[in-house]
Order: C-alpha cells, then structure tokens, then sequence
C-alpha cells in the first residue's frame, strides 16, 4: 500500500509514510518539501562561514534552535566549537529540558541562553508538556549561577501561562536568580499553523486567539514589579 | 519638523494640478525658427532661440512662493521640444487618453499643433535626422528591441552641477568668456571660428538667463504693489531683489543660493529636453557655508531654511518630465524626471562630508514625501553610522528615498575611467544610478541593451525567432555546440556584433547633436567648456562619457546557469531539444519547467554555479563595451540598470532557459530573477558582490522588505549593518523598497514571483509565502496600516 494515492485529489496517508522523500524530489513545483537535512558539522560550517562579512560588520552571528538543539548535544557542542574557532558569536535557544550535563558541556562556548520559561505549577507543566519542570527550573538556576548570559523568554500563550498567578510565580522565581540579562514576553501568534498543517500534524491550538496588548502590557508591569528588565528586540532574532 | 501652511498649501497644489501638455515652448521656438535668416552658426542660432524663449515665456509667481520660476507657463506644464522630436497629433491624444499618468492636452494646443508646430517641423526634427542617419542593421536591431536609443526623444545632458554658481554670478561667466575670445589664436587654431561661435553663444545665454531673472524680479514688484498683505508684499519686494540679484552675481545667502540654482535648472531644461538627472548634486555641501554664515549674522533659522527648502524641493516636483513621443508615448508611464539629490559622502579633501545641512535635508524628505526631486545618502565609510540610520528612518516609510550609494566605490569608479581624486570625490550619482564627475562630466547615457534578446538569437544562429528577420551573425547552429563554452563563445560574438551597431550609430548621433544642437547654456556651466571655446556635445567637458546600460543580468545567469547544469553536466536534455521547448514556449513542458524554475542553480543564492555564470556574462559585456573611443574624446564604459525597460525588452523576448515564459519581464538591474533567489538577503548581497562593481559607471540592485521589519530601531540598526557589509563587499548601490498592502495581495496571487519577500511577523520573519493564507491576510491588514 502506498501513503500517497489519487482520489480526485492526491491523498496521503501519513500513517504508512516512511519518510524516503521520493515525493518530494519529483515534485519540481515544490508542493511537497522534506523538511531537515542531515548534515555535517562541517557542511554546516560551510553554511554559516559565507555570512562572515555581515558578523564582522555588526557583531552578530549563530542562534542555535530548534525543535531542541540540546536533543543533539554532540552535534550542538561541535558546531559551537567550530564556530568559536571562527570568533563567531553563538546563541543557543532552549527549553531547559536536558540533563545539566549537556550546559555544563557546552557553557564555556555559548555567548547568550535564550531559555524558555513555560509555566512554574509543576502539575500544569506537566498538563501542557507532560513532563515536570524541575529539571528545567534546576537549569536555569544552575546556568545563572555559572555566570551565563542568559535571556528567559516567557511565551504568553492565552488561558495557559497568562494568568496573573504564574506570571507571579515566574518572576519571583527569576529575581532570585543571581544573574539574568532580562526577560523577553512572547506573546502567542499563530505562524506556526502553516508548518503544522504543511507536516500533516494536528495542531491543537487553534481555539487560540491572539493575546491582546493590553494584557502584554499587565504582565510586563508584573515582571518590572520584580525590577527585571524586559526585552523587547533580543538577540538572535533575523531583522 | 514641521510644515508651515504656506508649504501645506504649495505642497497639495502641486501634487493635485493636473500635468499639461504645454506648447508655449514649441511655439516660441517656431516663432523664432520662422523669423530667423539663417546667416548664424548653429551654436549662436541655439542662444538666441534660447534668449527669445527666455524673454517671451510666461512668468509665473503663485500666491505664497518663496523661490520662483516654472518652466511651462504654469505649474505642471510640461513644454515640449519640436526640434529634437515633435508630437504627431496622435501622440497628443494618446498622452491625453491614456489612463496611465496622462497629459491634458488642451483643444488650443491641439491647434497650434496642426497647423503651426506640427506643419513647420516635418522633415527638420533631431529624431528625424537620426533615424535616416541610421544604418538598415542599426533599425532592425532598434525595432526588434536589442537596443534603445535615448537620443532620439531627448538630447544628451545627463550631468549634474558642482559648486561653480555658488561662487560665480552669471556675470562672472561673461567675463570668463570675454577673456577667453581675447585669447583666440586666429592665426594658428584651425578651429577658431567654431570656438568664437561658441564663446559668443554661451555669452548670450549666460545674458538671457539674468534677463529672464529680472523678468521675474519686475514681476515680482508688480504683485507688491497690488498685494493687500503686508507680509507677503514684503516677501515679493525681497523676492523682487534677490532676482535682480542672481544669477547674475553670485549669491550671498542661503534663499538666492536656492533661488540662483531653480533659475540654473529651468535654463537647462528649457534650452533642451535632457530628460533626467540634471540636479544639484552634492546639496548639502553647497548649501552648508550658506547657512552656517546665515544662521551666524542671525539672517536664517533652522525653520526659516527649513521652509525656503521645502519650497524649493515643491519647485521640482512642479515639473513632470516632457511627454514622450511615438510608441514611448503609450508604454512610458512616468511623470517623473531623474533630478537625484546626494547626501553625505565625502569632502573635496576627502574628510567625511556630513554636515547641519545634510540632516536639515533628511528632515525636509521625510516631511515633503515628493517623487521629485529624488535624493541619495552617499555612505563613505568616513560617515557616522547615525546618518544612515537617520536615512533609514525615512526608508522605512516606504516612498523609495532615498536610495543608498557607496560613496568611496563610486570614488573608485570615476577614478578608473580617469578622473582626478578631487574630480572623483565631488561626483556622484544621478538619474537612476550612473555616476559622473559634477560639473565637469558629460555622461550620456545612450540606451539600454537587451541582453537576453541576444542570447535568443544567439539559440538561433542569428535569426530573431519573433519575426524570422535575420539579424545577427551565423555564429553556428546550437545543435552542434559540444560544451558551454561554445555557448558563451557564440553568445559573446553576438554581444560584440550589436555593441559595435549600437556604438557606431551612437557615435554618427553625438555628431548630429555637435553640428545642430549645441547647448551653450548647458556648456557654460560643464568645466571646461569656456576654457576650451567647446560645446557640451562636442567634448567641451573635461571628461566625457557615453554609457550603454545593459539589461537582464539575471535572466542571463540563470539562463545559461540552465544550460550548463541540464544540457552539459547533467545531460538531461539536448540544447536543440532545450531550445524546441523555448519556441513553444513551454507548452505541455510544465513539469519541466518547475525543474528549470525549482532545481536549477540561480543567481541570489550565493551559489558559484550560478554565481560564476553572472560574472561571466558581466565580464563579456564589459569587455564588449568598455574603454572604447566616442567621438568626443572620451569613452564607453557600462552601467547596469533597467529603469522599466526590463518590462518592455521582456515583452519582444521569447522564452527563455531559466523557465521564464515569453514576453514577461527580464530580471531588473543587477537584481536575481523575481522570486528566485530564496536564501535571504544576505545571500543576494554576497552573489551580487561577485560582480566587480569598480568596473561599472552604476549598478542598481533592488531589496523588498515588509515595514515590520524597521519598526523597531533595533531592524534599523541591522538595515544599517546590512548596507555597511554590502558596501565593504564594493557594492555600488541598494534600494530597499518597503512593500505596501497591494504588493502583499499580489503575492498572494503570484507567489512565485515573490518567493523572496521577508516579512517579520512576531519576533522571527519568515517568507511571506510560506505563511498560511489567514496570516497573510494579517499581515496585509497590519501593513496596510503601519505604512503612511
């Protein structure tokens, strides 16, 4: 049985699709595109060595994302060290969810964390993620007190993490910590939807609207409650 | 910042008044022509044409101006010029029809025009002259659109001024002239009564404009004298003074420096359709001293210099650029002249050219958003970062200005065609993007040329498949081509086969100008016309240049890209099988054509497959074009730009091998082919700075961005870092267009057109294609409202 057939329309079954991209490639017209490569420490290098000229001129240089570029660690570490070879500036972006190994490994080679902070009630963590976030809180304080740069980015996704309770929670948690460049608000928005419905996968959370200012700007005066500096351009971010 | 009512008033006007065909010009000009006995030279037969032009045109002084002077009877009054090229009664009613940036063309004009203009210049127009000069191969080429030929509709005069009127009256200049007629060697020079003839005409021009000023300065006491407000009747007694004043002596303040200039523009353009570009340069750095001593002895305000600017850039936009004739007539829809205004730079001694004025000029752009006059920031490495962003502030707004240079490339340029290092540093660019040497260049550009028509011709051994006309050289049938390089072998023959068509009528065409034409204004004031006794379109000029603009440097590096990859190294097709498939344009090949579109290497992605194949194409027109000999004494070099001819070379172009249909339009400037490059910015700026940009007189590469992207300073800042690189990587020019909603919706329509349209959405961009269509729709309805 094959994933692909024709009923008046093309049709596909993800369920048997092996991922052998044999679609992808006789579709010239680019209507089906494997999504990732795989690809080499050293192909990658060649990649990222051709934007040289515009890191030099204004000092930017690799964010590291993902998915979850921790899930690679061997990968991520030796691209890290290439591009520290290369005086290239490096961002890693992460949900905190990894063993500290993995930070303590490639720390020394990372100029800037940007470290997702979800939701502090382990339990709804655990609803919204299903996993615990104390490993992740673990991180974060142990990263802060390795003297990493680290940025916190908070996403506001509506009726999940927006309520006044665990933006409390998060901002508390975070003014412990001994050393923090700020926090950056993601607010929820819905440019994901193409990619999902592009891989065939369900995307659960188009009930969701777009979060409004004025409740940005609510959460914001929590977090400056808390004298934590809010970032509005971090980064690591394309222009 | 601000706009005072005054400029609001001005300002509104001039964008509301309907552009008119005006035949005041033409029909002074025959006045004079039928009066004239014809026992002058040609150059004192042209100033006093220009005199009388000068002494009998309409003088207009509308309520509130502070710097006067139109060049039609009124404002958005184009004049015409019958001796260069004359409108048919045709061309009136398509100018007055056409829905597109149409003239109004009055019944009265329409008369004067049948049974004066029209009647007495059959048979004696510049254009023509032209086409019965022309050789059979020159009109076939000409018609089957390997080439434009700009001198048939408007005369050479593609030059910018540099700080002379600032420092010399008009007066001045006569006496200059005087000294130089003293000077003639009757008993040696062969030349001498041409160079007398010259001298006397550029002297009676040089009269004819400070009698046109005092025109105006009668004119200006006779409004005072009815004028009720007391204000305003003290501005026209001052206006009244500084006309008695300028351009006769040289200025003495900030307002007769502007006012000296506006006189200087008409008399250009009213003594010759020069079309484009002639502007004043280096603005801020004539303007500084002006205002520094001004502001000093308490004459001027920031405010007050603020105001007389915007009303001197309204005077600009007050003048639609003259109506095209013939087929021109119908396609060309612009309004808009070429006078491009730079900023920045550097000084004559080389230090950063920055200065008060400089961010006065900013400010006046931003407020005013007028087509014209157009401005440049011309960025030397020397010029704080904060000037370019200031300019980007400005971009981002999204009215195309000002367009963004490199100031020490540019130096470069003009110094490998041979300027002196201080000629070089105070030129600049003009028009679209060409360079020259202010005040001492007569840089003509001559026509476009249409580099994928020739490599169509070259697929069929010489034979124009849109007509089946012979027109280029048996260079072998395509079949028979064993490797790429045989390819690019027939395909440089070609070029150099049209080239040596295109310069040889060039070069019989600035001699009609020399021998009918001259233009001993214009002459006066290019260095060194007096000094030499020489016109302008004879090698008066210190430097003289005449560029050809080629065409189609994407299509052509993806074209040949295709070639190479499918029919030579992947062997998938044959070159005459490929070549089979253009001619049906693509019919029932779609999938091939996907192929050719989607897994082909294309120039933008910083690919060298592609890359290599664009420098290619580069070097074989250089080499065509470049250091040959005018007939002025100067020589050919190359720029690379479209202005909108890349959509009228792509409508007589067929299908080409990168997957282009037939007719649609050719890649613009040196730009990748719409949608093709897909890896971002920075991979277009790396390909395009493969080219050596230092060989060319101008390159026009265009980038589209979303105003999302500037909202913030930080997207500023990038933009900023962004220019610097390409500019350390010796690229000559950028644009950054900031889309507007409608573009949006047209990419939504056509998304492969704009497959490399970025767009910031919340704190990432993506391509705006790859979003999902209730996304885009948000994009459009935000964009539709961030953008004024």
């Amino acid at each position: 049985m094959k994933a692909i057939r024709w009923e008046n329309e093309s049709i596909t079954n993800w369920g048997i699709c092996d991922d052998c991209g044999k679609c992808a490639e006789v579709c010239y017209a680019g209507a089906r595109e494997m999504i990732g490569s795989i690809v080499s420490v050293s192909q990658l290098m060649v990649e990222i060595k051709r934007d040289i000229p515009f890191f030099d001129q204004s000092g930017g240089g690799v964010t590291f994302t993902g998915g979850e570029p921790m899930f690679q660690r061997e990968f991520l570490w030796e691209s890290l060290l290439a591009c520290k070879e290369q005086g290239i500036h490096t961002i890693v972006d992460t949900s905190g969810y990894t063993s500290w190994e993995g930070f303590e490994q490639i720390i020394s080679c990372v100029d800037i964390f940007l470290y997702d902070l979800k939701l502090m009630d382990e339990t709804r963590h655990k609803q919204y993620t299903s996993v615990s976030n104390l490993m992740i809180l673990d991180n974060l304080k142990k990263l802060s007190r390795a003297r990493a740069s680290i940025i916190v980015r908070i996403p506001l996704i509506p009726g999940v993490n927006d309520d006044e309770e665990n933006i409390i929670q998060s901002a508390s948690f975070l003014s412990t910590l001994p050393h923090l460049l700020g926090v950056e608000l993601m607010p929820y928005h819905e440019i994901g939807l193409a990619k999902y419905q592009g891989l065939g996968m369900n995307y659960r959370f188009n009930q969701l609207k777009p979060i409004s200012l004025q409740h940005i700007q609510e959460v914001e005066q929590i977090i400056y409650n808390y004298h934590l500096p809010i970032l509005k351009d971090s980064p690591g971010r394309i222009i | 910042m601000s706009m005072t009512k005054r400029v609001e008033k001005l300002r509104l006007q001039s964008l509301e008044a309907d552009e008119v065909l005006s035949s005041e010009r033409a029909e002074l000009l025959t006045e004079y022509y039928q009066q004239e006995d014809g026992l002058v030279s040609a150059p004192v037969k042209r100033a006093l044409a220009f005199k009388y032009l000068l002494e009998h045109k309409k003088i207009s002084i509308l309520d509130g101006e502070l710097i006067v002077g139109e060049k039609g009877p009124s404002i958005k009054n184009a004049p015409t010029f019958p001796e260069l090229c004359c409108h048919s009664l045709d061309d009136l009613d398509v100018l007055n029809q056409r829905e597109k940036t149409s003239f109004k063309v009055e019944s009265q004009t329409r008369d004067h025009y049948e049974k004066i203009i029209i009647p007495f210049w059959k048979g004696k127009s510049m254009r023509e002259l032209i086409f019965k000069e022309m050789s059979e191969e020159w009109k076939a080429a000409y018609q089957a659109g390997i080439f434009t030929e700009f001198m048939e509709q408007r005369a050479p005069g593609h030059t910018v001024l540099d700080d002379k009127i600032y420092r010399k009256g008009m007066l001045d200049f006569q006496s200059e002239i005087e000294q130089q007629l003293s000077k003639l060697d009757y008993y040696n020079d062969s030349q001498v009564y041409a160079k007398q003839e010259e001298l006397r005409a550029m002297y009676i021009a040089a009269g004819a404009l400070i009698q046109f000023a005092q025109r105006y300065a009668e004119r200006a006491v006779e409004l005072s004298s009815e004028e009720t407000d007391d204000t305003r009747k003290n501005e026209l007694i001052k206006i009244s003074e500084i006309c008695s004043r300028v351009p006769a002596y040289a200025p003495k303040n900030f307002w007769e420096a502007l006012q000296y200039y506006w006189f200087v523009h008409l008399g250009v353009t009213i003594e010759l359709n020069t079309w484009d570009a002639f502007s004043p340069g280096r603005l801020d750095q004539h303007l500084s001293p002006f205002y520094q001593n001004d502001i000093s002895n308490g004459e001027l305000t920031y405010h007050s210099a603020e105001e007389l600017l915007q009303c001197f850039w309204i005077k600009f936009n007050n003048q639609p650029a003259p109506p095209k004739v013939g087929v021109t007539a119908e396609e060309s829809g612009t309004y808009t002249d070429f006078a491009q205004i730079n900023l920045g730079g550097v000084k004559p001694d080389g230090t950063d050219g920055v200065n008060e004025v400089t961010y006065l000029l900013l400010d006046v752009i931003e407020e005013m958003r007028l087509l014209q006059p157009s401005t440049s920031i011309q960025v030397s490495k020397k010029n704080p970062d904060r000037f370019i962003k200031r300019a980007t502030k400005i971009i981002k707004t999204g009215f195309g200005q000002p367009s963004v240079f490199n100031a020490d490339l540019i130096g470069q340029e003009l110094i490998r065609m041979g300027k002196s290092i201080v000629d070089a540093r105070c030129g600049g660019s003009s028009g679209c993007v060409e360079v020259g040497a202010f005040g001492k260049e007569n840089y003509n550009l001559t026509g476009y040329f249409n580099m994928p028509k020739v490599l169509e011709i070259t697929l069929h051994n010489g034979i124009d498949p849109r007509t089946g006309n012979r027109l280029g050289l048996a260079t072998g049938n395509p079949s028979e081509f064993q490797s790429i390089e045989q390819v690019f072998g027939a395909f440089e023959r070609q070029v150099k086969y049209f080239v040596d068509i295109k310069v040889k009528g060039n070069n019989i065409i600035e001699r009609l100008y020399a021998q009918y034409l001259p233009c001993p204004f214009l002459s006066l004031l290019v260095d060194d016309c007096i000094n030499k006794g020489m016109d302008y379109h004879n090698g008066g000029a210190r430097y003289n240049t005449t560029y050809i603009q080629g065409v189609g440097l994407g299509t052509m590096a993806d074209a040949l890209s295709s070639i190479k990859y499918h029919v030579y190294e992947n062997t998938t097709l044959s070159l005459s099988g490929f070549i089979e498939i253009l001619d049906t344009n693509y019919a029932g090949q779609d999938q091939m054509r996907q192929k050719l579109l989607n897994r082909t290497p294309k120039y933008g992605n910083d690919d060298d497959f592609a890359d290599d194949v664009m420098t290619r194409v580069f070097e074989i027109y250089f080499n065509a074009i470049d250091g040959r000999r005018n007939t002025k004494g100067g020589e050919y070099h190359i720029n690379l730009l479209p202005t909108t001819v890349h959509v009228y070379f792509g409508s007589v172009t067929g299908a080409t091998p990168d997957g282009r249909l037939a007719w649609a339009p050719l890649s613009e400037g040196v730009s990748p082919v719409q949608g093709a490059d897909h890896k971002g910015p920075t991979a277009v700026l790396r390909s395009v700075a493969k080219m050596d940009h230092v060989r060319t007189g101008g390159t026009l590469l265009n980038q589209k961005f979303t105003p999302q992207i500037l909202e913030r300073d930080e997207g500023l800042d990038k933009l900023v870092q962004l220019i610097r690189t390409y500019f350390r990587l010796d690229g000559h020019h950028i644009q950054f267009n900031v889309v507007d909603a409608e573009t949006l919706r047209l990419a939504q329509l056509h998304p492969e057109q704009y497959r490399s349209l970025i767009v910031r959405v919340a704190g990432y961009s993506d391509y705006f294609c790859d979003l999902s269509k209730t996304l885009q729709d948000e994009i459009i309805n935000r964009t539709e409202h961030e953008i004024f």
